[in-house]
């Protein structure tokens, strides 16, 4: 007896050891350890023994049986770790291949540029004013304290449309109406378009212009220049300082021109600022009180300041482009770089 | 804290109802949380008199009475001990309401009742129900109870806040609305007359903590009598909820609440050794305290004791070995103030909080002990029947001389932009109970009363004036600009950044165009995008106009890349359109318009790439109208020549145009040297702009009930389209929550006039579970309607 169940348990562990898959195991596991299986008729032959012996042989097959049992289990523990590693292996891919991406397009540089203008006075407390392109002359020169004989006035310096209506030249125009229809205090910029007629490399016939006007009681000259100072820190960062100088506007007075600190050069001098370190970026200076007297705001109790800055201008130095042309060809190999 | 009107009203006039109160004080800064009515249930019941009084025939504890009601005689049964003949009642007639109980005409054993005699308890005016309320002789017959025992009364539920303990008390409380309504503070008068013997034979103290205890006073009255307190202190007690007790702890509260200040009476005779010490407890000294619990004291805990044991819990309560007793003879009246850090650890700890621990954990002030103390004692001597012993025990360790704070009227202007006068700044202050005793040019100087403990800074002044002046009481100071459309201003950066991130491209073009442009794309001369404004010193013949269209522009940008080899593009652009007419300046109008030619998709390894068609222009187009609002549009075929007849849509809303899309007519796309698919769209912002758009979303319930999905396939005529199909079946049945096109299918198998249609239903329910036979239903429904309006067959 002893030797027969130790001949099944050599047969067993032989087969069990051949087993690759849970299905085959399934099948070695009813063969030994089934109803009909060589134990359990070694079992039901327990009967033939003398009883005395019959305990030792029944605890004798039970043991056999676990040892198959335990065989069996660490099989099946076996299998799955492996068909989990295969499942694994046979998943992996190469992870350097491109990711599935959308396409996205890009907004327009001189888009880009304004947004961050917008941006930086409405966090300020200003407020964005539209106004009209085609515009009057009232708007464009009278009420901007601009002579009659103004150069400025001349068919080769404006586009007009009629006598009197014109493409408006700068986003003054836009104080004028907000003054119009507002009482101070006002903190408005207007972005927007303006035409010139002239057209070469670094002029366009149509341009942008951001013009902020501020109106209160107590606002002064120094307020003028901080803002201008803050506002060119928040557009190019800490180290481009700026500067104002006397210059010449019909309709502010004092008036100034802008400079910033060269953003290529930092102020060392270089091609781009020719030399000087500082580069022009647009004109300033305190609301002319004629300006204020012809809209009916008392300009002994409000005063206030106004500036103009290029906005294709600051998009070229801001993304270092050489030629204004390109910010209207739209080429899509230079749109995307934006 | 709770305040009472009627309470108020003996330190201040007040020619205003309770509510025009409850609002002086919410906004003078004493916030009312709850206004409760008091004796308003009372309003029924008058005054009555019992004229005759029988036995009941059949009951021996009733009595059958006729009461006068001022009108009529009425027979009421009674079962009181104390219901006489001629004696004045509380009568609730007939249809009173008393709490949820209504008044009813009743026959109690064999005889009838008209109304009800009622008790103090039953009128919610005490606790006692041994008997009828017994009215006095005066008392008139058929006037209301009400208005003869003066009950009605409003109380308040106010919020103190944490910086103002001097209005834990109904003078606090009234010192503010004074200074608020600007009317004069009455204080009680107190007056003391001496006794002939010195408290110092009979007791004294001795301070053991004086870190804790910052001032301890004691006055002594003998002979006094215990009893109940009169009606007019019961009644002020109980309108802030408090049960009146006996006349020596009823003035100890009602001092308590008039100063805000709490005070304690010791039995003399409990106080053994002649001597009241001021100690920190032993490490677990025992005490019983008046709430009948025993409590374990530790050595951070203040005692007032005697010579043997601890008598109170400084502050916080009292015990049971000295309270005042029915045979109490001899009382001492403690006045006293403690650190309010020690009081707050202890009460904590112990967790007791009582009237008197919640004032003085809030920092009450030591100056104020001994006002209440002589307000008590004057009290106590008037309704006891009490002789003072002569002296005042007082242990004050460390006095602090009053603060002086200077204020400037220029800076009173500073931060409230308010120009006040100093005789203005003076009244409201002084009427807090500060005191200006110098004033130089800009600068006054004030002495702050000791309860404005708060009052440390010029800046607390000046918060004090904008609140009696009235936050409200002030001009607008700034004004708002409203120059911006900010809802146009973001939309139409939404509209841009949402076609950026669906692959376009922003391009910008001069706005001076080529006249040509409108006979290319076949404009007809009448379309008001001829009207245009035309310039007299153009830069050339291609630039003679200010753009009515967007679209030639894009086309020049389209073959422009073309031309360097870029064929898959998607472009946009977001600018004014001009036309001219007839007025002076032009109209200036917002439009977005773009265009999609090539492939559709980057080159990608895993995906074919699809040509651009119709559907993936209309969606993006869909998405961006969603995108700035409009979320119902119509497409129609489009009236524009320059599409492609039968691809091209005209986007309406409410039958107005909105904008257009379409493959672009080879023919015209070939005007411009373009041999590619062009797939074009324009949306007018500004005329979307002037549309009634809700674009805020509002929350819809979200359905319980998992959705149950159904597919529908039949054949249908061309010439049906597709929005009227969907929408006949979505208006079935509002369980039909969703319907997706799933499928399209023309040609094998299908007779050319027809197409197979197949969608998907989506089914759902916010109230219950829909059944197969429900849904089938609906479905047959869906189908009988089809069949009807679009003779569709079943696949």
């Amino acid at each position: 007896m002893k030797e027969k169940l130790n001949e099944i348990l050599i047969a067993a562990k032989e087969e069990i050891g051949k087993v690759e898959s849970l299905h085959e195991l399934q099948q070695v596991k009813s063969k030994y350890l089934g109803k009909k299986s060589v134990l359990n008729g070694l079992m039901r032959k327990i009967g033939t023994l003398p009883k005395a012996e019959r305990p030792k042989f029944g605890q004798t097959v039970n043991t056999a049986k676990a040892d198959i049992s335990k065989l069996i289990q660490n099989k099946q523990q076996d299998i799955k770790t492996k068909e989990y590693a295969d499942k694994l292996e046979s998943e992996s891919i190469d992870i350097s291949m491109p990711g599935r991406r959308k396409e996205v397009g890009s907004l327009h540089p001189i888009t880009k540029v304004m947004r961050e203008i917008e941006d930086i006075f409405i966090s300020m407390g200003f407020e964005i004013a539209e106004g009209p392109d085609v515009e009057d002359e009232a708007h464009n020169f009278d009420a901007l304290n601009t002579p009659e004989d103004h150069p400025a006035r001349d068919l080769s310096d404006t586009f007009y449309i009629d006598d009197d209506v014109l493409l408006r030249t700068q986003t003054s125009t836009v104080q004028i109406r907000v003054m119009e229809n507002h009482k101070p205090p006002i903190k408005i910029i207007s972005p927007g378009s303006c035409y010139r007629n002239e057209n070469d490399a670094s002029h366009s016939p149509m341009f942008h212009q951001v013009e902020a006007l501020v109106v209160d009681e107590g606002v002064t000259f120094v307020d003028l220049r901080d803002m201008l100072k803050i506002f060119v820190k928040k557009m190019f960062g800490e180290k481009i300082d700026s500067r104002i100088r006397p210059h010449f506007f019909p309709f502010t007075e004092p008036s100034a021109e802008i400079d910033i600190v060269c953003v290529k050069c930092y102020g060392k001098g270089c091609n781009l600022c020719k030399g000087s370190g500082w580069l022009e970026m647009g004109g300033a200076g305190m609301v002319d009180p004629n300006v204020f007297d012809r809209l009916g705001i008392d300009s002994e109790k409000f005063t206030g300041y106004a500036f103009g800055l290029g906005i294709d201008r600051i998009a070229m130095l801001k993304y270092k482009i050489p030629d204004m042309r390109m910010l209207f060809e739209n080429d899509i190999r230079f749109l995307k770089q934006f | 804290m709770k305040i009472s009107y009627n309470w108020l009203k003996k330190y201040v006039d007040l020619d205003l109802s309770p509510e025009e109160l409850e609002d002086k004080m919410t906004f003078g800064g004493i916030e009312v949380e709850a206004i409760e009515k008091i004796g308003e249930n009372l309003d029924q019941i008058i005054i009555g008199e019992i004229k005759e009084k029988y036995d009941h025939p059949n009951a021996d504890k009733l009595a059958v009475c006729k009461v006068n009601d001022g009108k009529n005689d009425l027979q009421i049964v009674c079962g009181a001990p104390n219901c006489k003949s001629g004696q004045k009642i509380a009568l609730a007639p007939i249809g009173t309401m008393l709490g949820d109980f209504k008044i009813k005409k009743v026959n109690l054993r064999g005889e009838d009742s008209f109304g009800m005699i009622c008790s103090e308890k039953e009128l919610g005016i005490s606790e006692n129900h041994d008997g009828i309320m017994e009215l006095p002789e005066d008392a008139p017959i058929g006037k209301k109870l009400s208005n003869y025992l003066e009950v009605k009364d409003t109380c308040y539920d106010v919020e103190i806040t944490p910086n103002r303990p001097d209005l834990l008390g109904m003078i606090g409380v009234a010192r503010d609305v004074a200074a608020l309504l600007q009317k004069p503070l009455r204080l009680p008068k107190v007056t003391i007359k001496d006794g002939k013997e010195s408290i110092r034979t009979y007791l004294s103290l001795q301070n053991d903590a004086p870190d804790l205890c910052t001032r301890y006073t004691a006055r002594m009255i003998k002979d006094v009598t215990i009893k109940e307190s009169p009606e007019w202190m019961k009644k002020h007690l109980r309108s802030i909820g408090l049960r009146p007790i006996n006349n020596i702890v009823d003035i100890t509260n009602f001092v308590m609440m008039e100063y805000g200040h709490p005070l304690h009476a010791f039995d003399y005779n409990d106080i053994a050794g002649k001597k009241i010490i001021m100690r920190k407890a032993q490490k677990n000294e025992k005490f019983s305290a008046l709430n009948e619990k025993k409590y374990t004291l530790e050595e951070s805990d203040l005692v007032i004791a005697d010579e043997d044991k601890p008598i109170a819990i400084a502050g916080v309560i009292g015990g049971v070995n000295s309270h005042i007793t029915p045979k109490t003879n001899v009382i001492v009246l403690e006045a006293a103030n403690f650190l309010y850090s020690s009081i707050r650890n202890t009460s904590k700890r112990l967790n007791i909080s009582t009237d008197s621990s919640y004032r003085f954990e809030r920092d009450i002030a030591d100056e104020t002990v001994e006002k209440v103390s002589e307000r008590a004692t004057q009290l106590i001597l008037q309704l006891t029947g009490g002789t003072l012993i002569n002296g005042f025990l007082d242990s004050y360790p460390d006095p602090k001389d009053p603060i002086e704070i200077g204020l400037r009227r220029s800076r009173v202007k500073k931060i409230l932009t308010i120009d006040i006068s100093s005789d203005k700044i003076k009244q409201y202050l002084e009427t807090l109970g500060l005191e200006l005793f110098r004033e130089e040019e800009d600068i006054q100087t004030y002495r702050i009363p000791p309860y404005r403990k708060d009052l440390t800074r010029e800046i607390d002044l000046i918060e004090e004036i904008m609140r009696l002046h009235g936050y409200n009481n002030v001009e607008t100071h700034i004004k708002p600009q409203n120059i911006m459309n900010n809802k146009e201003f973001y939309l139409r950066r939404k509209a841009k950044d949402m076609l950026v991130n669906y692959g376009f491209s922003e391009v910008r073009n001069w706005n001076f165009a080529d006249p040509e442009n409108l006979d290319k794309l076949t404009i007809s001369e009448e379309d008001e995008r001829r009207q245009n404004a035309k310039l007299r010193n153009p830069l050339g013949d291609r630039f003679a106009i200010m753009r009515s269209i967007l679209l030639p522009d894009i086309l020049k940008n389209v073959i422009f890349n073309i031309n360097h080899g870029q064929k898959d593009l998607k472009l946009f652009e977001m600018a004014k359109t001009f036309t001219r007419n007839g007025k002076k300046l032009a109209k200036e109008i917002y439009h977005v318009s773009g265009i999609m030619t090539g492939i559709l998709n980057p080159i990608y390894w895993k995906e074919k790439q699809n040509k651009i068609d119709f559907f993936d222009l209309k969606g993006i187009v869909e998405e961006l109208l969603s995108i700035i609002g409009v979320n119902n549009a119509d497409f129609n075929n489009s009236k524009e020549n320059y599409y492609q007849p039968g691809m091209g849509a005209d986007i309406l809303f409410d039958d107005l145009k909105i904008g257009s899309l379409g493959k672009l007519d080879p023919k015209i796309a070939q005007k411009f040297d373009i041999e590619q698919e062009i797939f074009a769209f324009d949306i007018n912002l500004d005329k979307i702009f002037t549309l009634d758009l809700k674009l805020k979303p509002t929350y819809s319930e979200i359905p319980k009930f998992p959705p149950v999905l159904r597919d529908l396939s039949f054949l249908v005529e061309k010439k049906f389209n597709y929005a009227d199909i969907i929408n006949t079946m979505i208006e079935v049945d509002p369980a039909l929550t969703q319907v997706d096109l799933f499928d399209e299918f023309t040609g094998k198998n299908i007779r050319e006039d027809k197409r197979s249609l197949t969608f998907s239903l989506v089914f759902s329910s916010k109230t219950k579970t829909l059944t197969d036979e429900y849904i089938h239903n609906i479905i047959n429904k869906v189908k009988n309607k089809l069949k009807e309006k679009y003779q569709i067959e079943m696949r």
